[in-house]
């Protein structure tokens, strides 16, 4: 697989990636912060927990955000000038997946305003 | 490599097509006998797929059938209060093998079966690229499978749920040797799918026809393709999970007793992480194959493939972010437990969006009603209830209110029968003419379904109130007077419904199908993908240039062509069996891959391999090991037969396109195993690494515990350092053996033997580091943890040693040069990533606790 094509690769899957990244840093942050009894402790006047986890969704929410974007352009470009209509197809299953994961991102987030820390 | 260049436009006319007519003489018998089975009793050693995928289907339908009886004789024992037919231990051993049967011994290798025998028709490729790894895996599954089946009528079943929880089958509450059955039992289970997983990762995206590019490529395809990176991914955690509760009752390493620093919660974790995926891994499949189904009963294109695309990709992802949503009661913070609670409705997204595409497909066609269309409407009936109550204990309140009760046992059968049975069915109906001379009876079939969709709504329709009324699942028996009697008798009526349709479908099935190696049944459904071509052992007489995701519709003359073998490769280059192997985005032909064909050697090793387990489950170590070391002894002599190297110049397939007949490095298929390999080993160790800190987090104050003295620094950077620099010969193995001539350097066997000297040394001194301190592997989780990574280290330095020799003894026969260099590269890979591993394991053991300073 040549590095272009492993570029298009990462650029469809990037967006459920960063959902992956998010997924698991949240799950461990509020794991190790909970389990270690640090549910009050708190960073720039809100909770480490609920800190911990809208942090990473931001991060996260951006990166699926620029993907998107860069998956949108290489959409525009192979539809104009398609080498290979695998080309067309990955960059068309690439918006999907990353526009798919940027609501799962932010789904995933919801929970630290609603629910307490550790309770 | 570079992709030849193919035309700008794959139409062309007729008179274009890459091989003129008439073909030589004698072309077309070569190819035949080429690919011919052997015969009498060696027929047993036959790798082509169409046999092994049949072999395997059945098998795995075979499971399904006692499985199947195995939940009757627990409905009998239900249909009335305190019945006495099964005692409880008896029940426990039903339930537990009830699960595990389905699971792992019908449904993941029911649907990894049928892609052996589909995927290569589908693609019209000659056969998957590893056949013999196929082979490996059936035989294995085979006589391991009915072995442990067997159990049941000794009474030495496992008992403790398909799940086994410790500590339950820990060995305090089960000394007997019940538990390690299924720890052991399993293994060659795992190590059969996940071959399979390697072979269909490597056939979807190296053998294909030509032009099916991944735009064209059947849906099937694409689920197969996320089925196996899913079983890469999620499999490794239950075969870490056994492998510590293995040793935890062997050698008493207390992984999972809290006294000592463990935690069976590590297992819940350990075990959903791969058995929440495994619903998805069987349901994808599943939705392939109706995907495939459901356009040609309505004789039109699938709506929305990009989107069906999309979910079958979106869904493999966050299936893995669900697992925790089988451990709601467990106490853990209600936030983490929402994070599994918005995945697990988010995942009934991309499900929706592959049910609204079937809706409109079936909207925008005319959909036949045929025994295939009936099943598939029952298995968007069935799983959307079964989806339903899905999202319902996805909230945390309702599941914990529903918890153990038979609603779940409900849930997942709907899910699951919905989900995969039916669709299953479906699918028979519909490719059995691919592979019979007769189709299956249309009039029987509906009444197959009729019993089937009815008994299975009778079945587990009223559990939903059996259980919400306070039945808990997994009791023998119920006191009379619970309000449970008549809806359990409805139950096991609808119970003897479903085996009254399976049963009729075998009645069927034993009249009308007809083993056909040539002469099928044909298009029967007027399908548009290329199994439908006429086929033989070889599969299709030539390889098909493919322009549409519908080539059958959209390119009339395609059957009659490859038959007369006017495409690619219409006979054999190398007089041998041959795969064309293609580029994984655009299927452009790269090279010819001379398939291995039949040999005892992958039937030997099977059976080895299972007899290993098996004997090691009932204690007979030595007897074990000599199964262990033949099955090594078989793989390996399987081994020296492949990476055959340029037997001749590069062929021309036709149409003005010539390829090489061997090929290294990144374009070559088992440099892509390999890297699947690679991956599957990672992702054990993840786990394992997972788990080291989950029993850190568990344990705080504890680790390690005070009496524990960390190593000096000088033994990892001594241990480190030998790993480095056995890797870094080995780079320079390879630099020496680089060329466009067959040279042979003498340093390469030099440099590999050293390279095993300082990598054994690597691990000796990391283990000696730990002994030295007195570390006990038994006294406390962490010193379990610790003994844990080591020891996985040290298995993958000794398959080193296994491959390093067999590497150099390739190069002493003659059969490695810098040309014909595949087994090279292979040990290669192995070795930087085994370093790798090693580099990381201490890093973490020797790092961590400083790091953390005993927090």
């Amino acid at each position: 697989m040549t590095g272009r094509r492993t570029a298009q690769v990462l650029l469809a899957l990037g967006g459920m990636f960063a959902w992956a990244v998010q997924f698991a840093l949240i799950y461990g942050a509020t794991s190790t912060l909970c389990g270690r009894g640090w549910a009050d402790a708190t960073l720039l006047a809100i909770g480490v927990v609920p800190f911990a986890i809208l942090s990473t969704t931001l991060v996260t929410l951006v990166a699926a955000a620029i993907l998107l974007i860069v998956s949108f352009r290489e959409e525009r470009r192979w539809r104009d000038q398609p080498s290979s209509t695998a080309d067309a197809f990955l960059s068309q299953t690439g918006v999907l997946i990353n526009g798919l994961s940027l609501i799962a991102i932010l789904w995933n987030g919801v929970p630290a305003f609603i629910l307490p820390a550790c309770a | 490599m570079n992709a030849p260049e193919l035309p700008k436009s794959f139409e062309r006319r007729e008179a274009e097509l890459p091989n003129p007519l008439p073909r030589p003489e004698g072309e077309f018998d070569a190819l035949k006998k080429a690919w011919e089975p052997p015969r009498w009793i060696s027929f047993v050693t036959a790798v082509n797929n169409t046999y092994v995928g049949l072999w395997y289907v059945g098998t795995a339908f075979l499971f399904f059938i006692l499985a199947g009886i195995l939940s009757l004789i627990m409905r009998t024992q239900l249909a009335v209060p305190e019945n006495d037919l099964v005692s409880h231990n008896l029940y426990n051993q039903l339930f537990t093998m009830h699960g595990t049967v389905m699971m792992f011994l019908f449904a993941v290798p029911a649907v990894e079966a049928a892609s052996v025998y589909l995927l290569p028709n589908m693609q019209a490729a000659r056969d998957l690229p590893f056949p013999r790894l196929s082979a490996y895996a059936f035989w294995a599954y085979f006589v391991g499978g009915l072995v442990f089946f067997g159990t049941i009528f000794f009474g030495l079943s496992p008992d403790g749920g398909w799940f086994m929880y410790p500590p339950l089958t820990s060995t305090k509450y089960s000394p007997a040797e019940n538990a390690d059955w299924w720890l052991l039992g399993i293994g060659f289970i795992e190590i059969s799918a996940i071959a399979g997983a390697i072979e269909i990762i490597v056939g979807v995206m190296k053998t294909r026809a030509v032009g099916m590019s991944l735009d064209k490529l059947p849906v099937y395809s694409w689920a197969m393709l996320v089925f196996a990176v899913m079983i890469v991914i999620g499999f490794p955690a239950i075969i870490l999970g056994t492998l510590l509760l293995e040793m935890e009752r062997a050698f008493d390493w207390p992984f999972f007793i809290a006294e000592r620093g463990g935690d069976p919660l590590l297992w819940q974790h350990l075990f959903w992480f791969f058995g929440h995926p495994e619903v998805y891994i069987i349901f994808l499949p599943a939705t392939g194959m109706v995907s495939m189904i459901v356009p040609t009963m309505a004789q039109t294109p699938l709506v929305g493939y990009r989107l069906v695309v999309l979910a079958l990709i979106a869904t493999g992802f966050l299936s893995f972010g669900l697992w925790v949503h089988h451990m709601f009661a467990t106490g853990l913070p209600k936030m983490s437990l929402s994070f599994f609670s918005a995945a697990s409705t988010a995942v009934a997204v991309p499900s929706g969006i592959q049910v609204f595409a079937w809706i409109a497909t079936i909207a925008s066609g005319r959909m036949k009603l045929t025994t295939p269309s009936l099943f598939v409407i029952g298995f968007l009936f069935i799983f959307t209830l079964g989806g339903l109550t899905g999202v319902m204990v996805a909230m945390a309140p309702f599941d914990w209110q529903a918890h153990d009760s038979y609603f779940i046992v409900a849930h997942l059968h709907y899910v699951l029968i919905g989900g995969m049975v039916f669709p299953l069915f479906a699918a028979i109906y519909y490719w059995v003419p691919v592979a019979s001379k007769r189709t299956l009876s249309e009039r029987v079939g509906r009444w197959v379904f009729g019993l089937m969709f009815l008994g299975v709504n009778v079945t587990f329709l009223p559990m939903h109130i059996t259980g919400l009324i306070g039945m808990p699942r997994r009791v023998y028996t119920y006191p009379v007077g619970m309000g449970w009697d008549a809806l359990n008798l409805v139950s096991t009526i609808g119970a003897f419904m479903i085996a009254a349709g399976v049963a009729l479908f075998l009645l069927d099935f034993a009249r009308n199908f007809r083993f056909a190696g040539e002469n099928n049944a044909g298009n029967v459904w007027n399908a548009s993908t290329l199994e439908w071509l006429p086929n033989g052992n070889y599969n299709t007489r030539s390889i098909p240039i493919v322009v549409s995701r519908d080539p059958l519709w959209d390119q009339p003359n395609l059957s009659k062509d490859v038959e007369d073998g006017r495409y690619y490769l219409p006979g054999t280059a190398t007089g041998g069996r041959e795969a064309l192997v293609t580029s994984p985005f655009d299927a452009r032909p790269q090279y010819i891959l001379q398939v291995p064909g039949p040999g005892w050697q992958p039937v030997l090793a099977a059976v080895f391999t299972a007899a290993f387990f098996l004997l090691l489950t009932v204690k007979f170590i030595f007897t074990s090991i000599i199964c262990g070391v033949l099955a090594v002894g078989f793989v390996i002599w399987w081994l020296w037969e492949t990476d055959p190297g340029p037997v001749r110049p590069p062929a021309d397939i036709g149409g003005g396109i010539v390829v090489p007949v061997y090929a290294t490095g990144p374009v070559n298929h088992s440099w892509w195993a390999m890297i699947v390999l690679m991956v599957v080993c990672g992702m054990i160790f993840t786990c394992l690494i997972f788990s080291y800190l989950f029993l850190w987090l568990v344990n705080p104050g504890a680790w390690p515990p005070q009496a524990v003295r960390i190593p000096d620094w000088i033994w990892p950077a001594l241990s480190g350092f030998l790993y480095c620099a056995s890797a870094a010969l080995i780079a320079v193995a390879s630099r020496h053996l680089r060329g466009e001539d067959r040279r042979k350097p003498r340093s390469v066997p030099i440099l590999i033997g050293v390279a095993l000297l300082l990598v054994s040394g690597a691990s000796a001194v990391d283990l000696w580091a730990q002994w030295q301190t007195a570390l006990s592997p038994s006294a406390h989780a962490y010193g379990a943890a610790v003994y844990a990574i080591v020891s996985l280290q040290i298995f993958f330095v000794l398959t080193t040693l296994i491959m390093g020799p067999y590497t150099i003894a390739r190069w002493l026969a003659g059969k490695l040069d810098s040309v014909r260099r595949t087994t090279f590269d292979n040990t290669m890979l192995f070795w930087f990533y085994t370093v790798g591993q090693g580099l990381v394991g201490l890093l973490v053991v020797h790092g961590f606790p400083r790091l953390t300073g005993g927090i």
